[in-house]
């Protein structure tokens, strides 16, 4: 049994001296890769994160997502630059279902039932924050005037969240001065 | 009398073999670089403004009476009508499976396009009820011109020259977003 294992390895040995790693296969298959990344490469100016568990809906739409302030609207929660601002409580007729629903505390809602009162705090504090930057900006417009606040805001939704949800949080948003939405979509492909 | 051969032409070809490390290592460094800066989620964008009202507006609106093309999403159908009558009222109802015919909205939307090119704007009026994934759609199939559509033709304001549209109706903002609901 040794006597066998002992030939084994002057065997491999023998191979060893004589091998060469063959690198035209792992080149074809680094070009095939480059090519496919090439070929199905995208870039995107903005920075916008995302939220474990969104479904988003699909759009026809091809314009680009300027940068801008980002809200996600999850059938759960909502969160405003990375920070979970608002959660949903789950309704009580709705407990026993499948597909649960959910809805805003009443604390979170002011305004007849219109204002996230939480929301409204924290796109008041950015919008007061990018207007701060742009006083202390070089840029000005042709008055010498800092630019004015753009009021922007893109929207992140998961398609199951219902419209009730989307006006509140657009209303809330006009209240705080954001005057053009963005509704964030997935491209469809052409 | 023939001049003889190089001795260069005579060594052996197989004894060349290129250096495809440097090579590799090229490939490597560029996918890594690659699949960093990738956009593996592709977004895309619906612009919509916040409604504007003024009593200025009102009253030009009042005179002029534009189409102002409304939009309403209902529980079994999609309703296109505009305040001044300008276009029979039209309701598109859902199919069988009672999802909405967005394919006959897009349609519809064209043929109120084609008799009024100049009008760009939609105003969209969804349910409470309705999910975000619709409003989506419907606001596809109303802004967006796809390959197939027939050509539509306008006239650029500014330069007067007649050119082809780009979208069906380009601005779409929520009627029912400052109040009032169904």
């Amino acid at each position: 049994m040794a006597r066998t294992s002992i030939r084994n390895r002057r065997g491999r040995r023998k191979i060893h001296k004589d091998f060469e790693l063959q690198l035209t296969s792992m080149m074809d298959i680094l070009v095939i890769i480059l090519v496919f990344l090439l070929k199905s490469y995208s870039t995107s100016t903005n920075s916008f994160s995302s939220v474990p568990g969104i479904k988003l809906p699909i759009s026809k739409s091809q314009e680009m997502t300027p940068d801008s302030l980002h809200l996600i609207v999850t059938p759960d929660a909502i969160t405003f630059e990375t920070q979970r601002v608002i959660e949903f409580v789950q309704t009580a007729d709705a407990l026993n279902t499948d597909a649960p629903t959910y809805a805003f505390k009443p604390e979170d809602i002011d305004e007849g039932g219109m204002r996230i009162s939480r929301l409204y705090d924290a796109l008041n504090a950015a919008r007061e924050k990018a207007e701060l930057l742009r006083a202390k900006s070089t840029a000005r417009d042709a008055n010498g005037n800092p630019l004015p606040f753009d009021g922007i805001l893109s929207i992140q939704a998961d398609k199951r969240v219902k419209y009730d949800t989307l006006r509140k949080v657009m209303y809330t948003a006009g209240a705080a001065q954001f005057r053009i939405f963005h509704l964030l979509a997935m491209k469809q492909d052409q | 009398m023939l001049k003889r051969p190089s001795s260069r032409r005579r060594s052996d070809p197989a004894e060349v073999q290129l250096n495809l490390v440097p090579m590799l290592d090229a490939l490597v460094t560029m996918i890594s670089f690659l699949m960093y800066t990738m956009a593996f989620l592709s977004l895309t964008m619906i612009e919509s403004p916040l409604p504007m009202v003024s009593s200025a507006e009102n009253q030009e609106q009042l005179k002029t009476q534009p189409l102002q093309l409304t939009l309403t999403i209902n529980e079994k159908d999609i309703l296109l009508w505009s305040p001044f009558d300008l276009i029979p009222q039209t309701s598109i109802p859902n199919k069988d499976d009672q999802s909405p015919d967005l394919l006959k909205l897009h349609e519809t939307l064209i043929g109120i396009k084609q008799k009024f090119p100049t009008e760009n704007k939609l105003i969209l009026v969804p349910k409470s009820s309705t999910s975000y994934d619709l409003i989506v759609g419907v606001i596809d199939a109303a802004k967006n011109l796809d390959k197939t559509d027939p050509v539509i033709v306008v006239k650029n304001e500014k330069t007067g020259v007649e050119e082809q549209a780009k979208y069906i109706f380009g601005e779409v903002v929520f009627g029912n977003l400052l109040g009032g609901d169904e």
